[in-house]
């Protein structure tokens, strides 16, 4: 199994570096780009959280870094609220439209509609047909980075708690997939059931509360062994529950690298066992060069991958610091 | 003896200064009315002359579009305070209207991704929005609870059952009524836009235009009045909160039309809600709140929310100009009512 596991890293870290390489690439053809005298529509269907803001904010600010003219419209997370200002958007004919994130089922009538107006359509972290790219982590890899390290922390078996309220979200579905394709080479290690449900808003004082419930539940020291959460808020309020009630041979797991939860994984007496950090002001900043690109007549993959890191207890001091100083640097808490 | 004259004196004093305090607040209040009114006014002009597209037809059907939920339910609310009076405190409300709507919208696209027909599902939809209704009324009419501290347990009732039927998910649905009411449309007027614009005309007929309506008013603005003249007032009072939860039911159709699905959060709509009603009386004279009003306060807060996207003006302004217009009316209400005199 360790065998493996150093295969599977090495092979990770190879394909890491290629994505790097490409990405510097990219960024030496971006300098030419330009979007003097154009307008993107840039629609999120909320900022409170950290990934999204940074995001929202690395598109905005790369328009504007090019010379065009944002439209920026934060749907506060109202279904009613982003579905109105798409249905404006279209109206205004911006030369492209930039969506972020939300939930597919609803958006997708409407994303239909924007391509039926002509307007090119790009997004991130979502996808769809009607887009002509979606700029994301490659959430196959991290699903099944982070589904590894948990196994591999867990000694290869033991019973796990996942929250899976957000299969609806696509990321959240392929990270969720990943998770379970992985468990099938690993028998031993068990998905409690029922699942429990991640929310929004009170993400996490609700995943406090149910954490703290099964660790009632399983009195036993050892009858759990992990947390999983497809991304890493609910993990705060997890980490916050095991250290509460005294469980710290549980350990957490989750996606996205908010600050927050770097520390946690860096303080070495925390609960958090890792978390795999995503660049969303990189994802942000690289959909706009995307939209650019299609605009200037260039051609445009249907996807595009930003690196991702996992931080676990071992390299967290190296690999968590560039993630907190880029989160410094824009200015986002 | 002269004490007691000089007793009468102070007292007559005393009733012509508060008279003449009455009708400096009564200026007052017209003032600051027409003002708020103004200020509707001037914001408008400013769109018309520096939003691009604003007053595009297509524009403006959008927001019509936009606006008929909010107006629906707006008109559920507004029905509520016309029939329980305007006091804020102790007066008519349905906080649960929102929530209701949200339940209704859960029961109508499960119902329909259990593959029940669009008639069944309609039928249980507005079954539940009434029964809700009538929660509300048992609880405020029956009971005597405060209509605020009623109808906020009640919206905790009808969120969680939401909660409960969902688990807190998207529930998808596509119906044939569902494809009419998004693609249809007719004159170049789209089915939703129809919706609100037909909706409006009954409330306004019914609610202005017939005796039920006055009876109506009459129940909310004097009940002991309406009582000594032979009106019900329970009864009134109860079929505005079942109204209310039929006009829940109604934008709960409409809500899963426009997001094709159910989905969780529906409860957000609720300050819009109250704003829209609250913002209508500055409309009417009396203060009271109006069907015509309701619907210009809701066009105002639908037009509010694209003129500021068109002139590219942050959207987090727009709940802040709506927090201080509420603060405005609510204000001119309660100086208008200390006008009223001592009650």
């Amino acid at each position: 199994m360790t065998r493996y596991m150093k295969g599977l890293v090495k092979a990770l870290a190879l394909g890491l570096a290629a994505a790097c390489s490409l990405a510097a690439i990219s960024g030496a053809t971006a300098e030419e780009l330009s979007l003097k005298g154009k307008r993107i529509g840039v629609s999120a269907i909320g900022t409170d959280h950290y990934w999204d803001l940074m995001a929202f904010k690395g598109i905005q600010d790369r328009v504007k870094e090019l010379g065009g003219e944002v439209i920026a419209l934060d749907a506060g997370r109202k279904d009613q609220q982003q579905i109105a200002q798409l249905q404006t958007l279209i109206a205004q004919k911006p030369d492209a439209i930039i969506e972020q994130l939300g939930n597919l089922e609803v958006l997708n009538p409407w994303l239909q509609k924007i391509r039926d107006a002509g307007i090119p359509l790009f997004t991130v972290d979502t996808a769809t047909p009607h887009a002509i790219n979606n700029t994301t982590s490659n959430n196959y890899n991290i699903g099944a980075e982070i589904a590894l390290q948990m196994v591999a922390d867990m000694g290869g078996k033991g019973n796990v708690l996942v929250f899976n309220g957000f299969y609806s979200v696509p990321v959240c579905k392929i990270r969720y997939d990943q998770l379970k394709y992985v468990l099938t080479s690993f028998p031993d290690v068990k998905i409690v059931e029922p699942e429990l449900r991640d929310v929004i808003p009170n993400t996490v004082q609700s995943a406090y509360s149910n954490v703290t419930d099964m660790l009632t539940k399983s009195p036993e020291k050892g009858s759990i062994g992990a947390v999983w959460a497809c991304w890493d808020v609910p993990q705060i309020g997890a980490t916050q529950a095991v250290e509460a009630a005294g469980r710290n041979e549980v350990k957490t797991y989750g996606i996205d690298g908010s600050p927050e939860v770097i520390k946690m994984v860096m303080d070495p007496k925390s609960s958090a066992g890792a978390v795999a950090a995503q660049q969303p002001y990189e994802i942000g900043k690289t959909s706009v060069d995307n939209a650019a690109k299609y605009l200037a007549g260039q051609k445009v993959p249907p996807f595009t991958f930003v690196p991702s890191v996992l931080i676990n207890k071992e390299n967290a001091a190296e690999k968590g610091k560039p993630f907190l100083d880029a989160a410094e640097k824009a200015g986002v808490k | 003896m002269s004490a007691s004259v000089l007793h009468s004196e102070v007292a007559v004093s005393d009733e012509k200064q508060a008279a003449a305090k009455s009708a400096g607040r009564r200026f007052g209040a017209l003032v600051v009315r027409l003002g708020a009114i103004a200020a509707f006014a001037a914001i408008m002009a400013y769109f018309v002359v520096f939003a691009p597209g604003f007053t595009s037809t297509f524009n403006l059907i959008n927001v019509v579009e936009q606006s008929a939920i909010l107006g629906v339910l707006a008109y559920g609310m507004t029905s509520v305070i016309i029939g329980g009076g305007s006091d804020v405190t102790e007066g008519g409300i349905d906080l649960s209207i929102a929530a209701n709507m949200g339940l209704c919208a859960a029961v109508y696209a499960t119902l329909l991704s259990m593959g029940y027909g669009d008639f069944l599902s309609v039928l249980a939809a507005i079954a539940v929005g009434m029964a809700v209704g009538a929660l509300n009324a048992l609880a405020v009419v029956g009971l005597g609870i405060l209509p605020l501290l009623a109808t906020l347990a009640v919206l905790n009732v009808a969120a969680g059952m939401e909660l409960t039927l969902t688990q807190n998910t998207v529930v998808g649905a596509s119906s044939p009524l569902l494809g009419v009411l998004v693609s249809g449309s007719f004159l170049g007027i789209s089915a939703l836009a129809w919706a609100l614009i037909v909706f409006s005309a009954i409330m306004i007929v019914v609610v202005h235009g017939t005796s039920f309506g006055l009876r109506l008013y009459s129940v909310g603005g004097h009940p002991e009045s309406a009582r000594a003249a032979g009106i019900s007032v329970p009864f009134y009072v109860s079929f505005t909160y079942v109204l209310s939860g039929f006009c829940a039911a109604v934008a709960s159709i409409l809500t899963v039309s426009r997001l094709s699905a159910s989905t969780p959060g529906s409860g957000e709509l609720l300050l819009s809600v109250l704003a829209a009603a609250l913002l209508g009386t500055v409309f009417s004279r009396r203060f009271v709140p109006t069907m015509g009003g309701t619907l210009l306060s809701v066009l105002f807060i639908g037009l509010l929310a694209n003129g500021f996207q068109l002139l590219n003006v942050s959207s987090y302004w727009v709940n802040g100009v709506q927090g201080a217009l509420i603060l405005l009316v609510v204000a001119i209400t309660s100086f208008a009512r200390g006008s009223e005199g001592s009650r």
